[in-house]
């Protein structure tokens, strides 16, 4: 084990002396904000505020613009004498812009006639618009106000589970305070998952590590020292670590950026939660996963780029999980989301996801989760140690397949 | 001399193919051991199932000064033949690494060092980059940071492979000021001219098999006939009319006449005939180098002499 933690902390001194990786180091993060704040710019952009002209016959614009401030639509009404037939030459030059004619026919036939820019995209907004329309038929009915108001009162149902009547008092106050209790899962979630990438990036360097000193010819020499456990162990602890500070700086550059941005909501408060502790716990996992991987992929190779189809298969395994993100976010109950949960090599990323996305933690599915991260872990460090053992001290070539097989036989 | 190292019927193979049949020498603390042999012989085989980076099939290695289980990783200095060292990392960086994996004192390895590098002509290096050094440089950090921890067992595969003259000439004078000290010395080479110079006893292995064990001097007595080399031009068959000859090879004008093995050299220079040409005449023994290559190439031409000399005795006695 001293010998170990020896190899570790060569590790990390050396590769904190190295440009490369210093610059990544800040670079990833900076990438990831800059990334972030693009995508805020568009977004910006995406939300400007659609034109709609309305030819008001009926005298409804003002119930209409009322309904936009209240409803906080993208719409910005204004009155207009186009008439139907003269608007096709007005829209020609328009852009994000819409006539709307509201006259008896509306009243009549329950129809309004809207023409569109091709851009204009805020048709839904515009079906909010039509309340008014709604009232006026009525009110030519002869109802009363209070018969209107329930007419026009849509019917909502609303759901209240054990935990909300259980903690009815509670969570009152939170909503009142602006408090959204998903919060609490997404960002220690979102945190964690910043974790696992960067710490599944830094196992590719591990994965480099074992082969450059296949490389450069040094692994006989450090196993003149030590053994080729005790290499290996520090190699994974010697990358955890610096994973670890990749990530902190990842973290510490995203929690800046998003306390700048979305200075309302309290970040830190929402992230230690003791939900944190469990994504921790299966960040590291993973991790430990993914290294014991990679450390035995790297040794059977002399160089990356001489990566056979099979070495290039294996090194993509820890990706595969990142296909399924999409469907376990959309539906995490599913019989797939779990499926995916109890398959080594996609666990940790589908657990994390679905523990985010579920409102009620299955503890059953989570601790038979654990339990296969655990034993793989296990497993997969002694296949790794002895392919590794034989691994390094082959050179000039990578290994074939069947010599891996033979290697674990052995 | 105590024996610091000994090596017992070890065998290995790679898949069905047997590299190591029963190979068994010692070590002993203050002598230079030579392993020789062609390449792909054994030698490498050998030397990492002593350091326990392959394990042996059968056979045992002992360490004698330690106590307990395993090898004395500590107390060894290893010098591979497929070696090299970190490209992007400063000189002083990997030699007190690969000292600190050794258990030894940082203070006295960073003192020693920097003595070594002075002495390998490397003097303020200490914080150059391992992948500015040129290849040459390079070897001697390597060699530097496998003796840095004061090793009790020195085991270098090829040490002289790719340094130039000079370089070899300060290499060799280490090596034996490590031995003079005490330190048992256990190297492989194909140079034979320096192991002839160097060492005290060798282990020639070929295809995996002892061919020769013994003292340099034992290994001459047994091995090495004498040889008289004659420059002038002669005739073949005069040569081989003279006494004890084995077989005489010609090129140009120069004469090598191998001789039988008990041949008595003064005795033997009186029986050379009055009419040959005679402008530079060497007596002397064949050389490692001449043993090896013959044992290499599976000439066994000193196994033939042998056995010429005895059918030459048996006929002798019939006639």
């Amino acid at each position: 084990m001293r010998n170990s933690l020896k190899v570790a902390k060569w590790e990390i001194k050396r590769n904190l002396k190295n440009k490369t990786f210093l610059i990544s180091l800040f670079v990833t993060p900076l990438l990831i904000v800059l990334f972030g704040f693009l995508g805020t710019l568009f977004g910006d952009d995406h939300s400007e505020d659609a034109t709609v002209y309305v030819n008001d016959e009926l005298g409804l614009f003002a119930s209409m613009e009322a309904i936009v401030e209240q409803a906080e639509l993208d719409l910005e009404l204004k009155s207009t004498d186009v008439t139907e037939a003269d608007v096709e030459a007005e829209l020609e030059d328009s852009e994000n812009t819409a006539y709307m004619f509201v006259n008896e026919t509306a009243l009549t036939e329950g129809i309004i006639p809207v023409y569109a820019s091709d851009d204009f995209s805020n048709e839904g907004q515009l079906q909010l618009l039509t309340q008014p329309v709604k009232g006026l038929q009525l009110q030519e009915l002869g109802l009363t106000q209070e018969q209107m108001a329930a007419i026009a009162q849509n019917i909502i149902i609303e759901v209240q589970s054990l935990d909300d009547l259980q903690d009815n008092g509670a969570s009152e106050e939170e909503l009142l305070a602006g408090e959204d209790p998903n919060m609490q899962r997404v960002v220690p979630g979102i945190f964690a998952g910043i974790l696992l990438l960067s710490i599944i990036f830094t196992g590719m360097m591990i994965f480099q590590s074992a082969s450059q000193e296949k490389k450069d010819k040094i692994a006989e020499i450090i196993l003149s020292s030590v053994t080729p456990n005790e290499l290996m162990q520090g190699k994974i602890i010697g990358y955890f670590v610096l994973s670890m500070i990749q990530a902190f700086v990842i973290l510490a550059f995203a929690l800046g950026f998003a306390l700048y941005k979305l200075d309302d909501i309290p970040i830190i408060e929402y992230l230690l939660q003791p939900e944190l502790l469990l994504f921790l716990l299966i960040a590291v996992l993973g991790y430990l996963l993914f290294a014991s991987l990679y450390v035995g992929l790297g040794a059977t190779m002399s160089d990356i780029s001489t990566a056979g189809n099979f070495q290039s298969m294996i090194m993509m395994i820890p990706f595969i999980s990142f296909f399924f993100i999409g469907p376990v976010f959309a539906d995490p109950t599913s019989t797939l989301a779990k499926v995916l949960t109890y398959i080594p090599f996609t666990s940790p990323t589908i657990l994390l996801a679905r523990l985010i996305r579920m409102d009620e933690w299955v503890w059953m599915e989570i601790g038979i989760s654990l339990v296969v991260l655990v034993v793989s872990i296990w497993v997969m460090m002694k296949l790794a140690g002895k392919i590794f053992k034989v691994g390094m001290l082959m050179y000039g070539k990578n290994a074939t397949p069947g010599e891996i097989i033979k290697w674990l036989r052995a | 001399m105590n024996v610091l190292l000994s090596v017992e019927g070890l065998e290995k193979s790679f898949k069905d193919k047997k590299v190591l049949h029963g190979i068994s020498f010692e070590v002993h603390s203050g002598e230079i051991m030579a392993i020789l042999g062609p390449n792909g012989a054994g030698k490498s085989t050998t030397i990492r199932n002593i350091m326990g980076i392959m394990m042996p099939d059968a056979g045992e290695v002992t360490f004698h000064n330690h106590q307990g289980k395993g090898i004395p990783r500590n107390k060894i200095g290893y010098l591979p033949e497929e070696r090299g060292l970190y490209k992007n990392v400063k000189v002083m960086d990997i030699l007190l690494y690969l000292a600190d994996l050794k258990d030894y004192p940082l203070k006295k390895a960073k003192e020693r060092a920097l003595e070594y590098l002075e002495k390998f002509d490397l003097k303020g290096k200490e914080n150059v980059n391992m992948e500015e050094l040129s290849k040459g440089m390079a070897q001697k950090v390597q060699f530097i940071s496998s003796i840095l921890h004061e090793p009790e067992l020195l085991i270098l595969d090829e040490p002289f492979s790719g340094l130039d003259p000079v370089s070899q000439e300060v290499l060799k004078e280490e090596i034996r000021n490590l031995a003079k000290k005490g330190t048992a010395i256990l190297l492989s080479s194909h140079q034979m001219n320096l192991v002839e110079e160097m060492c005290d006893r060798v282990f020639m292995i070929q295809r995996g098999h002892k061919v020769i064990y013994g003292s340099l001097e034992e290994v001459k007595r047994e091995y090495a006939n004498f040889k008289c080399t004659i420059h002038g031009k002669n005739d073949v068959s005069l040569l081989e009319r003279i006494p004890e000859v084995v077989r005489v090879e010609q090129k140009d004008d120069i004469s090598i006449i191998y001789l039988t093995k008990d041949v008595e050299a003064p005795k033997w220079l009186k029986t050379l005939p009055d009419d040959i040409v005679i402008n530079e005449l060497t007596l002397d023994r064949v050389s490692l180098h001449e043993i090896f290559i013959d044992i290499a190439t599976d000439k066994n031409l000193l196994k033939e002499s042998e056995r010429q000399t005895f059918e030459e005795e048996v006929g002798g006695e019939n006639a």
